[in-house]
């Protein structure tokens, strides 16, 4: 059997298997640092994108704009290739974590910066004649209500992060796009090596998005 | 459990995806008569036209000229000569621009009749689809930059080497290295021009792929060093199933190597 699935091209892929493993292992340590910067990017910047300073204000919307609208290539290849003439020379999993961070770090800004708006002023004016500072009305009025509308779109971007990751194949990134690029250029025998390496990202994509469609339903339910 | 199930039946398929490509290219071989043209190369010439996949980005192979839009080189020029033979004029022919990333994919799909893009030879590659006689030999050769006072691969221990996608630079050197005792890394990137930009942001410490493409991106801040390992040869590949294309193809240039004619093109790009 010839063609680009023929049967010995799967059984050099089962034979190199652990080159796959440990470019699966990469992405995954990858995406959950690349999460953690993203969310704690993004809740800052959504926090800041909702007060009534000015100033605040602007600052939420530099960065969201400013991210959002280039491309995370463009980001990427700034991080690996640029910093290093101006004498920063980060090694290529941070340039990894930053990358994708800081560029899903802008997308859940706006999520969250949404979530909270979406809670009707009202709750907020309720909340302060009861008593309540500005402060313990968000943590205790406000922002339970804002995560639940959040949720759904924040698994996204989870997943989208996850998926995204793979635009540090083109620097060299060492996770699982590389080395099924590098494995497949080598010897040709693409065919298996992208369809293993699609199912790979769809078994940590997948669960994530049913996850998502789950608490969807719920919200549908609660509300 | 309804979600176990829509995976399942993703992934079946997939799998039906998968024999269907199959299928195709098995159904396609008997189809070869023993009389007259091959189908395969009465198909070039019921379109009239040879297609041809082509690097773009190597100096002296296959070059596209930013200013003219020109694509031209060495194995430009092969592919008229086989242009020539095929279709009885050197202008009929179609180049597209491939990376190492594209070239199997293209030849396998059918839109691309042959692959002449510093494609070496080996083994491996062999069992995917046919290739020629070599057109071209050379060895594999290493650029560092000036300043860093590198003078051989000895010097380069412990130090990253920038390849391409296609990895036969890493075999032959990752061998050298290991006869000499030393312990090199390596990083992969997809087009030459990535790999001398990252050489130029200190990213690697040397960037390495066969001399005569090296040299196309020699610079006033990078030399190239003398050492030269393991023989690269490069062929023109074609589909699998396509034998009689093939043989039509190792005979032009068996006959160009004979006539001389490949040794003067050689000369004219200065690859001699």
């Amino acid at each position: 059997m010839s063609g680009p699935f023929a049967g010995f091209k799967w059984l050099a892929l089962i034979n190199d298997w652990t080159v796959f493993a440990g470019g699966f292992v990469q992405t995954i340590l990858l995406s959950a640092l690349g999460l953690m910067l993203a969310l704690g990017l993004g809740i800052f910047f959504g926090l800041l994108g909702t007060s009534h300073v000015k100033l605040f204000k602007i600052l939420n919307r530099v960065y969201v704009e400013f991210i959002q609208n280039t491309p995370l290539v463009i980001q990427i290849f700034f991080l690996y290739h640029g910093l290093p003439h101006l004498g920063i020379m980060l090694p290529v999993f941070v340039v990894g974590v930053l990358g994708v961070g800081i560029y899903h770090g802008a997308y859940i800004a706006e999520v969250i910066r949404a979530g909270v708006e979406s809670v009707p002023k009202g709750q907020l004016e309720a909340a302060y004649s009861q008593g309540f500072s500005y402060w313990g009305a968000m943590i205790h009025i406000v922002l339970p209500q804002a995560k639940r509308i959040s949720y759904p779109p924040l698994t996204n971007q989870a997943v989208n992060l996850i998926k995204n990751t793979s635009v540090l194949a083109m620097v060299a990134g060492g996770e699982l796009m590389y080395y099924a690029d590098s494995w497949s250029s080598t010897n040709l025998y693409y065919g298996p090596s992208y369809v293993v390496t699609g199912l790979l990202y769809l078994s940590l994509c997948f669960p994530l998005a049913s996850f998502a469609k789950r608490m969807e339903r719920k919200l549908e339910v609660s509300s | 459990m309804k979600k176990v199930h829509v995976l399942i039946l993703s992934v079946m398929m997939l799998i039906a995806l998968a024999v269907a490509g199959c299928g195709s290219t098995t159904d396609s071989k008997p189809a070869a008569g023993k009389t007259g043209t091959a189908p395969e190369i009465k198909a070039i010439q019921d379109r009239g036209t040879l297609k041809v996949g082509v690097k773009v980005d190597v100096p002296k192979f296959g070059f596209k000229d930013p200013k003219t839009g020109q694509i031209d080189g060495f194995e430009i020029d092969l592919t008229r000569a086989l242009a020539k033979k095929i279709l009885g004029d050197e202008k009929k022919f179609e180049a597209q621009g491939v990376t190492a990333k594209t070239r199997g994919p293209l030849l396998d799909n059918g839109e691309v009749d042959l692959v002449i893009a510093t494609f070496t030879i080996t083994e491996e590659r062999k069992q995917s689809y046919n290739f020629s006689e070599p057109y071209f030999t050379d060895g594999v050769a290493l650029m560092v930059k000036k300043d860093s006072g590198i003078t051989d691969l000895k010097g380069l221990a412990d130090k990253t080497i920038g390849v391409a996608q296609s990895a036969t630079s890493k075999k032959a050197i990752q061998e050298a290295a290991d006869k000499q005792g030393i312990k090199v890394k390596f990083l992969e990137f997809g087009t030459y021009p990535e790999i001398k930009t990252a050489l130029d942001s200190g990213r690697i410490n040397c960037f390495s792929v066969d001399g005569a493409i090296l040299y196309g991106y020699l610079d006033d801040t990078t030399v190239i060093l003398n050492d030269r390992f393991t023989p690269q040869e490069y062929g023109v590949a074609s589909k699998k199933a396509n034998t009689e294309l093939a043989k039509v193809v190792n005979d032009t240039i068996n006959d160009m190597k004979k006539s001389g004619e490949l040794d003067k093109l050689m000369q004219k790009w200065g690859l001699k």
